[in-house]
């Protein structure tokens, strides 16, 4: 099980690592979307904003977010770190993701993108 | 007399048989949709295991290449692996050979294609032979795969990208339900509206429009100025649909029977049955030799 602290670290990993690349900026402009993170096992909410493509993080939720990421803290941590890719969590049930079919490819393509081999 | 069945997620509406003989043998080759029902096509191909000469697995890539490295779609290796005794393909093995050819002799026999030509390529990594083979005489790429897969509206000019955001991504990629991947069943008869008023420029841009024919199906704009279409699995009904877009020219990689071309992988699954060897005994060039002993030729078709 990861902390609160330990996922908010997670996200500003993948915040930073997003906006560091400047492709993957270009490549979601269109993509303005608001991804809430929620861990089932430890309280634990935070909102993931892109807008014009750049990401931004804040703690808490957001009402109504496109996109609702729900896991376990530990699997959210590694995911959002990068030591796993949200493909197999997805599959297996572990990882939920609520919204568009289109807007879950996109998420799991910025997963990739950063983390990827 | 031969029998080759291609079990398709496809849409049953594109079902079709055809009598025909190839190199003196008679072949009976049908293609059979199973509106993107997953679980019936695996009941499909156990039925049809043993009984057929070959099998072709059609509106879904069990292996897609990039350079020397192939990835297994995890749903496509799920019905391949279904099937325990006859031969059974995808058709990537004949895209491979075949399709390079096709644009060899587009470019060198006929004007369709030349140095600078703007191609706009909806998919590559399901036919990476056809995309190197025209990066290589120098047609001016774009390259649509995060555009129609993945809703990204970021072209791809250079096989250089492509090879590299493609090693990063299909690794995973390959792993999900193809569904959310590629259209599948119904989707094929009907057009994504907006994706295809948000891509329209793509379309326009392009002087050529190759790959998957149910992609560029799904994402085609009306307004088309006698663009050429360099696709396969066409039916009278898509030449219809073409025509309408505006469409110049249409070239199939297969050829034609009773009025379509079939998918590649109905096209390899009867060639595998015409050299009665394993797959994975059959080489670039035994595909290349048979299909100049067949005279294999791309259909042009002016609309």
């Amino acid at each position: 099980m990861a902390t609160h602290d330990e996922l908010t670290e997670s996200l500003k990993a993948f915040t930073d690592s997003y906006n560091k690349n400047e492709r993957l900026k270009v490549m979601n402009r269109d993509w303005n979307r608001v991804v809430v993170v929620k861990a089932n096992d430890i309280e634990s909410l935070h909102t993931l904003t892109v807008q014009d493509g750049v990401v931004s993080i804040r703690e808490g939720a957001s009402d109504p977010p496109d996109l609702t990421v729900i896991s376990d803290s530990e699997t959210l941590a590694d995911m959002f770190y990068g030591d796993i890719t949200p493909t197999e969590p997805y599959n297996n049930g572990t990882l939920r993701i609520m919204g568009s079919e289109d807007d879950i490819v996109r998420l799991d393509f910025i997963s990739l993108m950063i983390w990827g081999e | 007399m031969k029998r080759v069945v291609s079990v398709s997620l496809g849409s049953s509406r594109r079902d079709h048989k055809v009598m025909t003989e190839l190199l003196g043998e008679s072949f009976e080759i049908a293609r059979v949709g199973t509106d993107g029902d997953f679980n019936r096509a695996l009941e499909l191909l156990q039925e049809l295991d043993g009984k057929v000469d070959a099998i072709g697995l059609g509106g879904i890539d069990v292996y897609l290449f990039v350079k020397e490295k192939r990835y297994a779609v995890k749903d496509g290796l799920r019905l391949m692996e279904a099937v325990k005794t006859t031969p059974v393909v995808d058709g990537s093995g004949l895209k491979n050979t075949l399709e390079r050819e096709v644009v060899r002799i587009l470019a060198g026999e006929t004007g369709l294609l030349k140095k600078g030509a703007k191609v706009l390529m909806v998919s590559s990594v399901d036919r990476f032979g056809m995309a190197e083979a025209m990066a290589e005489i120098g047609c001016d790429m774009t390259f649509g795969d995060l555009i129609f897969a993945a809703g990204i509206p970021y072209p791809i000019h250079t096989m250089h990208e492509l090879e590299e955001i493609a090693n990063r991504l299909l690794p995973e990629f390959t792993k999900m339900p193809f569904h959310m991947l590629y259209p599948t069943g119904k989707k094929q008869d009907t057009q994504d509206d907006a994706k295809v008023e948000k891509f329209t420029g793509y379309y326009l841009d392009a002087e050529v429009i190759a790959g998957d024919f149910h992609l560029i199906r799904r994402f085609m704009p009306a307004g088309l100025k006698g663009q050429t279409i360099l696709t396969n699995t066409t039916t009278r009904d898509d030449i219809d649909f073409l025509k309408s877009k505006g469409a110049g020219a249409l070239v199939t990689t297969t050829p034609e029977y009773g009025g379509r071309s079939f998918g590649t992988n109905v096209m390899e699954a009867a060639l595998l049955a015409v050299l009665g060897k394993p797959w994975e005994e059959i080489t670039p060039q035994e595909y290349l030799n048979l299909l100049h002993r067949l005279n294999f030729k791309p259909r042009i078709l002016r609309l």
